[in-house]
């Protein structure tokens, strides 16, 4: 096999030659010492010299940041009560490495989830193959029920690529009230709307870190060799100056003014604290749950459920979830219309332009300078002759004009500056904006001409439509700080929603002081407005605000009925923006409330304006928030004798016993049944209804338990109202001052009508005045 | 066909071991701290992977790769001390069929070998895996050995310097080509090479030899994109360290993560199944990571101690025979050293060897310390100096 001539000689031992040894000597140097000098050097670079870097490289994959959430602060309203409040929740998700690596069966997996979830399996088998991703989302913010579920059944097959992480989620127990100022959160717990999104930063607080050693599968190690935890700080909480209470009454009857004039574009209200600014209710409709805020009202569903592809779909949901979610108080801009005379008002009894005394002559239009036709008022033929307090009570356009020429265009605009309107930029040619600083994302601004335009001599058009609140467009809530100055002082305070941030621990971080921006005019010109404000409500026979009186309380106030000048200018369609600015008690006010209806339907059965339409809504707000803010009502004999009865308590009294307690209080009685003793009675004791209402005396006689269909009362009379309910067993109550006006009628019901009721409820009516003489945009 | 004239008796003598001086203490030692080193390593790098289990290998026991290693490490001592005990004739007269029986059990792998990540390399006998390319390293020592020896002053020729020696690895290195396994051609190569050297044949061969490997490697790299793509990833591994690059970036961030002083022993963080390998190839990554840039020095340099240890012995042995063993055996392991760190610190590019002494693998450790066996009998007959 090999050649093998001239064999060594057996068994003799040669030993290795002197060429062979040295050729040893030179391998055991290099292999022995060259190459090792070489590997140490290498291992001296990669440990010593590059250690720092590779460290930190290698931590970055070894080390997981959990962020140890920190609990979101609650926001309560001014009493302590909560309006968004967090809980613990579960994300579910799936780790399709593990489910792999682990070799655990997808399709268990897929359909054990299905079931829990009621998730499609064939999209969760999906999510479990998607393999080499450690984090697949299955299902966010569980219920601690379902969560349960999930975690009896990952244990229950001990599977490790099911895995469940802590969250929080946000609950708001009061659903929808004041859904527009308290805002939501989104999946991720980011604040999007509201004081949500003002304050998230406070409410929020800072996540806490874990950073632990993990395995490649992102597992916690088997021994904890590292771990560090850097504590996180909770959130605090926000207490708002919203009073629930107040939020509800105001929510309640602009929902009921709503729906009773068939308003087409949503409706707003605000009810501040006048002396400070603090918001008491703020409330916007369309409105929202906002536990469900992307889910939109049924009849913006039904148009998108009818919609024909998916994309129009998208479009219209979209459009449907901004518009719930715009707060209209706060983001919309109009035109005031006469509700903005207050503050010419004020400024010229400041000025001393006007006074008590002056007298204006009304021919039902003026000419303006600058203006091709006549400024007509609302009244044709005009006013005639009239003092101040009647040309505001007239909200009379002619009178204001007159008013604001005198005041004339430079003081105009400046006292425009003071009272917030808009702000100076230095350049006299700029159109001008504003905004009060509300501690509340998402107010919009006004927009004023600019001062050579709104000053210019040859021009005086501006100014004289600016003076009964028309030409510009400002704020809802601008409007309301700006009324609240003139009425409690001249205090031009800065709104706010905020009153105080509470620590984790419960002391406060910091407390909201009211803030005083300037004092517009004196006390004593703010008094003398409250005065002639409280007539245009108080006086029964030329006043355009008493719809809005409350019997026993003293309000002043000022409607308002802008038409949407620029969009009769570009479509040709007349719409109307109709409100009510009410403040209570009018000596000594308290509250300030604002509401507005944007474009009423013309087919509700009340005329369109703010007097008709707005100033009931406020009334109707006054008679529910000033008992509640404990302001006692004062009653004259004449008020006394108008107001409601409380039913007494009759059953088990003798027929002529009780026969006489009813003529006591001055209600009338019908009986059913043939014994001596009251067996029953409709309603029952304690109810307010209206004086002289015909009650129901059972004698033996069982009560229907049936229920009845409530008739359409608007338009009736008081009397007639009353007696069509009690005809039913249904009654009546109202907030109106009874039969103080002249021809009142139902403007509106607190309960649809066609809704079934049992018998003996008590449906709430609002009165209207309804003189024909007194019918008028304004 | 004669083994120097040896016979079957002389084994039942050296069995009794009259009439041969001691074993090498110092080489002896160094062996076994190396090995008791090395199994502690296997404890604390594998454990992570035996208890997560994700090859579904151990059922979640963490002590399964240790346990069996130490049962290999004991098994092996015993091969080691019976290999020391047989005398040198018996391993120059079992060469050849020693060399007959590699050849054939190479030949076997590539049809029913065991296969793994694309190659056949292992045969598989009752749970047991082997790997004929480690035998064929020894075969190779031993035949080189002999034949070295019996044609003495002609390895000067071509005839019986180069061809016959030529013959043998290109048959081997043929086999294991067909595997494929390039790292144990290499070595093979490496060590037929060094054995050619030693028995005298002229430098000009080997420098026409490293010229003629690098015109192939130029050309294997033109014309093979795998190649060059391996290249590549030698150069600049973070380019790709989320495929190619990731074993040898695992290795690095292990390395560098160590420092000076390490994590301490059991303190890995990489071998949490971040580092592959990690109880096998890329086991001094974790000794690296472990016990710092002292530790890793230490370990190396009681490797360089057991090297020049071996050279030290065969420069010292009375014949011919057994210094060649003793410098083949010494210089395998040698090289065997180098390319395991150099690939783990990635000096060179990346390629599966393993560690002696360190990497989890019975049947390998067996023959590891086989051989060592062999240097220990050559050393009972050194020069007393």
């Amino acid at each position: 096999m090999f050649p093998n001539k001239n064999p060594a000689p057996a068994g003799a031992v040669s030993p290795p030659n002197r060429q062979m040894l040295r050729r040893c000597a030179v391998l055991a140097a290099l292999f022995g010492i060259l190459l090792f000098v070489l590997l140490l050097a290498r291992l001296f670079q990669l440990q010593i010299l590059e250690h720092e870097r590779y460290e930190r490289l290698a931590m970055e994959q070894q080390l997981r940041d959990a962020p140890t959430a920190a609990a979101r602060g609650r926001i309560c309203d001014t009493d302590g009560n909560p309006l968004a409040v967090s809980a613990s929740v579960d994300n579910v998700y799936l780790s399709p490495a593990e489910i792999q690596a682990y070799g655990e069966d997808p399709a268990l997996i897929a359909q054990g989830l299905a079931e829990i979830l009621g998730l499609d399996e064939r999209e969760l088998l999906q999510k479990c193959t998607q393999t080499g991703s450690w984090y697949v989302t299955v299902a966010r913010k569980l219920e601690r029920e379902q969560a349960d579920e999930i975690r009896a059944f990952k244990n229950e097959y001990g599977l490790r690529g099911v895995r469940l992480e802590t969250d929080t989620r946000r609950y708001y127990p009061n659903s929808s009230l004041a859904c527009h100022l308290i805002g939501f959160v989104g999946t991720d717990n980011y604040g999007l709307e509201g004081i949500e999104a003002r304050y998230d930063s406070v409410l929020a607080g800072t996540a806490g870190r874990t950073r632990r050693m993990t395995n490649a599968f992102g597992t916690d190690l088997l021994f904890e060799q590292f771990e560090s935890f850097e504590p996180g700080q909770d959130g605090c909480d926000v207490i708002t100056t919203l009073d629930t209470t107040i939020q509800y009454y105001v929510e309640k009857h602009l929902r009921q003014a709503v729906a009773d004039y068939d308003i087409q574009n949503g409706a707003g209200a605000i009810a501040m604290n006048v002396k400070t600014g603090a918001i008491l209710a703020m409330a916007s409709l369309d409105d929202y749950d906002l536990n469900r805020f992307l889910e939109v009202g049924a009849q913006a569903q039904a148009r998108i459920d009818a919609a024909q592809s998916e994309e129009e779909r998208q479009e219209l949901l979209r459009s449907a979830q901004i518009r719930q979610w715009r707060n209209k108080a706060l983001s919309d801009t109009y035109e005031p219309g006469s509700t903005f005379k207050i503050i010419t008002l004020a400024m010229a009894l400041e000025e001393g332009a006007v006074s008590e005394s002056s007298s204006f002559f009304c021919p039902g239009s003026v000419s303006v300078k600058g203006r091709s036709s006549p400024i007509r008022c609302w009244k044709d033929g005009g006013h005639g002759s009239q003092n101040l307090t009647q040309a505001v009570q007239h909200s009379c356009n002619a009178a204001f004009v007159n008013i604001g020429l005198r005041v004339g265009a430079e003081r105009f605009y400046d006292y425009c500056e003071a009272f917030g309107f808009l702000e100076k930029t230095g350049d006299a040619d700029e159109n001008l904006t504003a905004v009060t600083g509300i501690d509340l994302s998402g107010e919009s601004g006004s927009i004023w001409w600019s001062e050579n335009t709104f000053c210019s001599p040859r021009n005086l058009s501006q100014l004289a439509a600016a003076s009964f609140g028309q030409t510009f467009t400002i704020t809802p809530l601008q409007l309301i700080t700006a009324v609240s100055a003139c009425v409690n002082g001249g205090y031009l305070m800065q709104p706010y929603v905020v009153q105080r941030i509470v620590n984790p621990d419960g002391t406060t971080a910091s407390e909201r002081q009211p803030t005083l921006r300037r004092q517009v005019i004196s006390e004593e010109t703010s008094a003398r407005v409250r005065t002639i404000l409280e007539q245009v409500v108080g006086d029964a026979k030329e006043g355009t605000g008493r719809n809005a009186a409350v019997a026993g309380y003293r309000i002043g106030g000022k409607t308002g009925t802008s038409e949407k000048v620029s969009l009769e200018a570009q479509t040709g369609v007349k719409q109307y923006i109709v409100s009510f600015l009410g403040f209570a008690p009018a000596d000594d006010p308290k509250i300030a409330v604002l509401v507005f209806l944007d474009t009423p339907s013309n087919a509700s059965g009340v005329y369109v304006s703010g007097g008709q339409m707005a100033a009931p809504v406020v009334g109707n707000m006054m008679a529910d928030i000033l008992p509640y803010l404990g302001v006692e009502p004062v009653l004259s004999e004449e008020e006394a004798a108008r107001i409601d009865v409380q039913t007494p308590l009759l059953t088990g009294l003798s027929l002529t016993e009780a026969a006489g307690r009813v003529r006591d209080a001055q209600l009338r009685y019908r009986s059913i049944g043939s014994g001596d003793t009251v067996t029953d009675q409709l309603p029952a004791a304690g109810q307010s209804i209206a004086r002289g209402t015909e009650i129901i005396l059972y004698l033996g006689a069982e009560p229907s338990q049936d229920t009845e269909i409530l008739p359409d009362l608007t338009g009736m009379d008081y009397e007639q109202a009353r007696d069509t309910l009690s005809y039913y067993g249904l009654y009546l109550r109202t907030a109106s001052p009874v039969g103080a006006a002249g021809e009142q009628k139902v403007g509106g019901q607190s309960v649809a009508a066609g809704t079934a009721l049992d018998h003996g409820s008590v449906i709430t009516v609002t009165l209207i005045d309804s003189d024909e003489t007194m019918l008028g945009i304004y | 066909m004669r083994y120097d004239g040896a016979r079957l008796a002389d084994f039942s003598a050296a069995a009794t071991d009259e009439g041969r001086g001691r074993m090498d203490l110092s080489f002896l030692l160094l062996v076994l701290g190396l090995l008791g080193t090395g199994v502690l390593m296997v404890l604390s790098s594998s454990f992570p992977r035996a208890y997560y289990d994700p090859g579904r290998v151990t059922g979640g026991n963490a002590a399964y790769y240790f346990v069996r290693q130490l049962l290999f490490a004991g098994l092996g001592v015993g091969v080691m001390l019976l290999a020391s005990r047989l005398p040198m004739g018996f391993y120059r007269r079992y060469a050849f069929p020693f060399l007959i029986l590699t050849a054939v059990l190479l030949a076997l792998v590539p049809l029913i070998g065991v296969k793994a990540n694309g190659s056949r390399r292992w045969l598989g006998v009752g749970g047991l895996t082997l790997q004929p390319s480690e035998l064929a390293k020894l075969a190779v020592i031993l035949s080189f050995s002999v034949l070295i020896c019996r044609y003495r002053e002609r390895m000067k020729t071509i005839r019986y310097g180069l061809l016959p020696f030529l013959g043998i690895l290109g048959a081997l290195v043929g086999l294991l080509v067909l595997e494929p396994h390039f790292s144990a051609s290499v070595i093979l190569l490496a060590v037929g090479a060094v054995m050619l050297f030693l028995g005298g044949v002229g430098v000009g061969w080997f420098a026409a030899a490293f010229a003629a490997a690098g015109t192939g490697l130029a050309v294997l790299l033109t014309f093979f994109p795998y190649a060059s793509s391996r290249i590549m990833t030698w150069r600049d591994p973070f380019s790709s360290s989320s495929d190619e690059g990731y074993q040898i970036v695992q290795s690095l961030y292990t390395i560098g993560s160590g420092g000076l002083s390490g994590l301490g022993f059991g303190g890995s963080r990489q071998k949490y199944l971040f580092l592959p390998e990690e109880h096998n190839d890329f086991i001094f990554s974790v000794c690296c990571e472990e016990l710092g840039f002292i530790g890793a020095a230490l370990i190396l340099s009681l490797f360089a101690l057991l090297i020049l240890r071996g050279y030290w012995i065969a420069l010292h042995c009375r014949s011919r025979f057994s210094f060649l063993v003793c410098a083949g055996i010494t210089t395998l392991l040698a090289v065997q050293i180098f390319f395991n760190v150099a690939v783990a610190t990635n000096l060179l590019p990346c390629t599966g060897i393993s560690l002696p002494f360190f990497s989890y693998g019975g049947t390998a450790l067996l023959i590891q310390l086989g051989e060592m066996g062999i240097v220990l009998s050559a050393s009972r007959d050194v020069l007393e100096t």
